[in-house]
């Protein structure tokens, strides 16, 4: 579509004037982090943050999410989406976002994530800073962003604002732009091409080639359990995870116990029980009992399961898994680079 | 904006969690912990699935269970689950009675490939609550006789008081269409019949030839050994389907949990192809 220049004095008066008309949600700080929350105030943006607590997945996929209520008699959906702006993703995020799109859409379509997801305009931007424990750099390289609406670029004086689909172009109308010129342009590629050699942490090797060590390695019981050996089984690599989806779900009471709610929650393929099932005589049967099998099981799936799926890895480099691991060794670049490492 | 209109256009999907409501018109209690439902939808519709699809099984305020439809599309009238109790929603399941209602969603799954196994003689392996789904497949052999070629049913249960489907069994034992033989892991003293795990049923047979399409489901531990029987008669992997068990939780191949290798058993299974599956790390 379009390519447009915004300056900078005019750029909080258009926040302020989306926010009037629609839920606009964005990076604001946490104390010494960030969270994608809705804006208060266009001064609560934080284009310049490195990397949010959650990724933005949460306003399609929540942590807790009511999928049917109940009463005596009858059984409805709950799939109340809201008009929402999501302003400022990194591009690692809208590919992760990419990835749920597709994972939640495929074979059958979950429309309590797709009814949010359809009523929300994302806005990426440019990374201005980096979090120490980013890779996005190498992982996935060939992995094109696709599935935001409009992309902002941060210049010296302003704003070039790239829009993509109609639901893009459709923000023009709150704010003040004019046609991006060819020398801004020409910054937006540079300073976005850099960006990508700036990550500290480094996977020297492509995709396809990652995929198909990871495969072979599952059988090598002893460097699974070496990689694995502090794993708490918390899951907190998952619940951090752009591409993670897996759900519990669990049916509760209202007060008047006759009316209730079938909810789902974010779950974790780390924790001890999430592939056990109740036997006869409350005996469990675990298919994956051990934490090597549940951390191997993890590493399977973002790096070779789902590659042929998507056309590429279940991972966007965000590092969010390295910082969250309570024993600092879910980290992908120490794993995978430990597996690459291994001569047959 | 756009988006106000695909808001509200998005309300007219269906959502994959949406149950519908079942009636109860029958029920029996075969074990001390087994209970038979024959069910009816409530909207009386019919109700068209495979042997071998499985149904997620709900009662609101407690949650749903996988369960494997244990009745033909042969007989359309009604379908039949049989539900063990083990936790809290098998608990609730088995609490309804004649007239209450149970929240269904399905069929669900991959059910067993009936192309595959007309025109050939079937064997099926059921070990304990395993005989629940393949049940559909045996009345549906039964009513379609003509279509498959000499049929036999292994049965085993861990004792007399854990056998399932009294009536069926002993219209099985008198019929002449197959061939059926059961037997238990531990006796008791009115038991007369075969003592013995489920691979020792192969003795009493020399009619499995290595054409034979076999279906196996029960207890995981029960497979390995069935196979080293299979293997015996030289049968082939890819002639060879396995009903798995797995936390099948909701049913549509997104939560995680059932999740084999880089297949869903909920939705590329339950019933897989042997062939495809045994190299599969972490399946049998």
């Amino acid at each position: 579509m379009g390519a447009f220049f915004i300056e900078e004095r005019e750029f909080g008066p258009l926040v302020d004037r989306l926010r009037e008309s629609t839920r606009v949600i964005g990076p604001v700080a946490k104390r010494q982090k960030f969270v994608f929350a809705e804006l208060e105030s266009a001064d609560d943006l934080r284009l310049d943050y490195d990397v949010t607590i959650l990724p933005p997945k949460k306003i399609f996929f929540p942590p807790k999410q009511q999928i049917v209520q109940f009463d005596a008699t009858t059984v409805e959906d709950c799939i109340h989406p809201v008009d929402t702006v999501l302003l400022g993703v990194h591009f690692y995020d809208v590919k992760g976002i990419d990835m749920t799109d597709f994972l939640l859409r495929e074979r059958f379509e979950d429309w309590n994530y797709l009814a949010q997801r359809e009523a929300t305009t994302i806005v990426a931007s440019n990374v201005q800073s980096i979090s120490p424990r980013a890779f996005w750099g190498s992982v996935g390289r060939d992995v094109h962003p696709k599935g935001h609406d409009a992309y902002l670029t941060k210049l010296d004086d302003g704003y070039v604002f790239e829009t993509y689909t109609p639901k893009g172009e459709a923000l023009l109308k709150f704010g003040t732009f004019r046609e991006a010129t060819a020398e801004e342009l020409k910054i937006v590629v540079k300073v976005n091409t850099e960006a990508m050699d700036k990550c500290a942490e480094l996977l020297p090797y492509s995709s396809a080639d990652i995929a198909k060590k990871v495969r072979e390695s599952f059988g090598n019981e002893e460097l699974w359990d070496e990689l694995a050996m502090d794993c708490f089984s918390c899951g907190s690599c998952n619940l951090v995870c752009p591409t993670c989806y897996c759900f519990d779900v669990r049916d509760s009471w209202n007060i008047d116990q006759t009316t209730g709610q079938r909810t789902r929650y974010w779950d974790a393929c780390m924790t001890r029980e999430f592939a056990a099932v109740t036997m006869a005589g409350g005996q469990k049967e675990n298919f994956r009992e051990h934490h090597s099998s549940r951390f191997r099981h993890r590493f399977m799936r973002k790096a070779a399961y789902l590659y042929e799926k998507l056309g590429g890895p279940a991972c966007t480099g965000c590092g969010r898994c390295s910082a969250a691991c309570t024993a600092n060794i879910a980290d992908p670049v120490r794993v995978i680079n430990a597996i690459m490492g291994v001569t047959a | 904006m756009t988006a106000e209109n695909t808001a509200s256009q998005a309300a007219v999907h269906e959502n994959l969690f949406l149950p519908r409501e079942a009636k109860i018109i029958h029920t029996s209690r075969p074990t001390a912990s087994e209970k038979h439902f024959t069910l009816q939808l409530a909207d009386r519709s019919a109700f068209e699935f495979v042997p071998g699809q499985i149904l997620e099984v709900g009662v609101m305020g407690f949650g749903e269970s996988p369960i494997g439809i244990a009745s033909s599309p042969t007989r359309p009238d009604s379908f039949d689950i049989v539900v063990r109790t083990v936790g809290r929603v098998t608990t609730a399941i088995n609490s309804k009675e004649v007239g209450d209602s149970l929240w269904i969603r399905g069929p669900l799954g991959h059910g067993f490939d009936l192309d595959e196994l007309r025109g050939h003689s079937v064997l099926i392996v059921a070990g304990g609550i395993g005989l629940c789904p393949t049940r559909s497949l045996i009345q549906y052999i039964l009513d379609r006789r003509d279509e498959f070629g000499r049929f036999t049913l292994f049965y085993g249960a861990r004792d007399p008081l854990q056998l399932l489907f009294t009536e069926d069994r002993v219209e099985w034992r008198g019929s002449r269409l197959m061939d059926y033989h059961e037997t238990v892991d531990r006796a008791d003293a009115t038991w007369t019949g075969n003592v013995g795990v489920i691979p020792t049923l192969f003795h009493k047979t020399t009619d499995i030839d290595p054409d034979t399409r076999v279906v196996i489901c029960g207890p995981p531990i029960m497979f390995k050994y069935v196979l080293v029987e299979l293997d015996k008669l030289g049968i082939p992997r890819e002639n060879i389907f396995v009903d798995l068990e797995r936390r099948m939780k909701c049913g549509v191949g997104k939560c995680g949990h059932c999740q084999i290798n880089d297949k869903y058993c909920c939705i590329d299974g339950p019933v897989f192809t042997f062939a495809k599956i045994w190299e599969l790390e972490e399946a049998i």
